[in-house]
């Protein structure tokens, strides 16, 4: 399988590469998983509660190419977003971006759902209501 | 996976179980189902079509490798079960979500950092007896894993033959076939860990 330019450039580089304490109120972790290649991704995001500006991104994932630079390229898209933002990325953006061919979209929809987990986690911690299905930003 | 390849000549390619003239079911005899492969093999084999045409002898040798595709899937029990799921279309990739329960992702990150651990300690030559034991004890307890997702898969196997016999409807077997789809995806998850661990600790 070829990767396209960058995702070799995510996979040799990867950026925000790290954990942050999952206990800190102000951080929220999404861990998720494709069972149909095995790959397991951990994104974590450190959000102010004030201004909810994602100010720190960090990720760790066990899996292939794809899956490392879609983590990897969903922790630079987050950072200094606010929480709303980053909920409006889809993963169809991430396959634009680093050109993933279709075998390899699971690993964009990981990401997405690895950004919405942790937002989701964050939310719960702050008590605030996470809507049954997570709606698209207005 | 692959699916029977569509035949050039129009002819609707058969599915592995009508190949072989069974049900789709998941419980099989594996000594009736070798021979009937023999069986078969043999009628297909080039000596029995030195004086045909051209085109007999081509659709018997694209038959032969579909029969061979067909034996390989259907006589490994797993392979046999995704097969089914994908010819009844519940067995997705790309795009379809397969979420994988939550507990089993902690562990499962929790082993590959450990991996990686041993891998880093390897490399730097360092101490490498508290993880070891570590990994084994872990490798154990993955091994349980399978142990147990192979024996619900077969009790769930049965469940879909039982659905069958007793003509059950369309919910009902997609109720099994959701579940066999879960088993499967749990499955893969233990077994790639299990493989990772065996192949690093037997480089240790």
């Amino acid at each position: 399988m070829a990767y396209s330019d960058k995702v070799v450039e995510h996979y040799n580089n990867p950026r925000n590469v790290g954990s942050l304490p999952k206990e800190d109120p102000n951080v929220g972790t999404g861990l998720v998983g494709a069972p149909e290649c095995g790959d397991v991704m951990k994104l974590q995001m450190k959000i102010n509660p004030e201004t909810q500006v994602i100010e720190e991104a960090k990720f760790k994932t066990f899996g292939c190419g794809s899956a490392i630079a879609s983590s990897s390229l969903a922790t630079e898209w987050v950072k200094g977003k606010t929480v709303e933002e980053a909920l409006s990325i889809k993963n169809t953006d991430i396959v634009r971006e680093l050109s993933l061919p279709p075998v390899k979209i699971h690993c964009s929809v990981l990401a997405e759902d690895a950004i919405k987990a942790a937002i989701g986690d964050w939310k719960k911690k702050h008590g605030i209501e996470v809507p049954v299905a997570e709606k698209v930003a207005h | 996976m692959s699916m029977p390849a569509t035949s050039k000549t129009n002819a609707p390619a058969q599915d592995y179980f009508a190949i072989f003239g069974l049900p789709r079911k998941l419980w099989m005899e594996r000594d009736a189902l070798e021979q009937k492969y023999l069986q078969l093999s043999w009628k297909l084999h080039p000596d029995n079509f030195v004086n045909a045409t051209e085109e007999e002898r081509e659709r018997s040798l694209r038959r032969s490798s579909e029969l061979n595709d067909a034996y390989r899937t259907l006589e490994d029990p797993v392979a046999r079960v995704e097969y089914l799921l994908s010819l009844e279309n519940m067995r997705k990739e790309g795009e379809h979500k397969q979420q994988a329960p939550p507990e089993l992702l902690e562990e499962v990150f929790e082993l590959n950092e450990s991996l990686d651990e041993l891998r880093e300690a390897k490399s730097a030559g360092s101490d490498l007896a508290s993880l070891k034991s570590r990994l084994e004890s872990a490798e154990k307890n993955f091994g349980e894993k399978l142990g147990e997702v192979d024996a619900q898969l077969q009790v769930t196997a049965r469940e879909w033959d039982d659905a069958l016999d007793r003509n059950a409807d369309d919910v009902a077997r997609r109720k099994i076939m959701g579940r066999l789809n879960e088993l499967l995806n749990r499955r893969s998850y233990v077994r790639n860990l299990v493989v990772n661990v065996a192949k690093e600790l037997g480089e240790a």
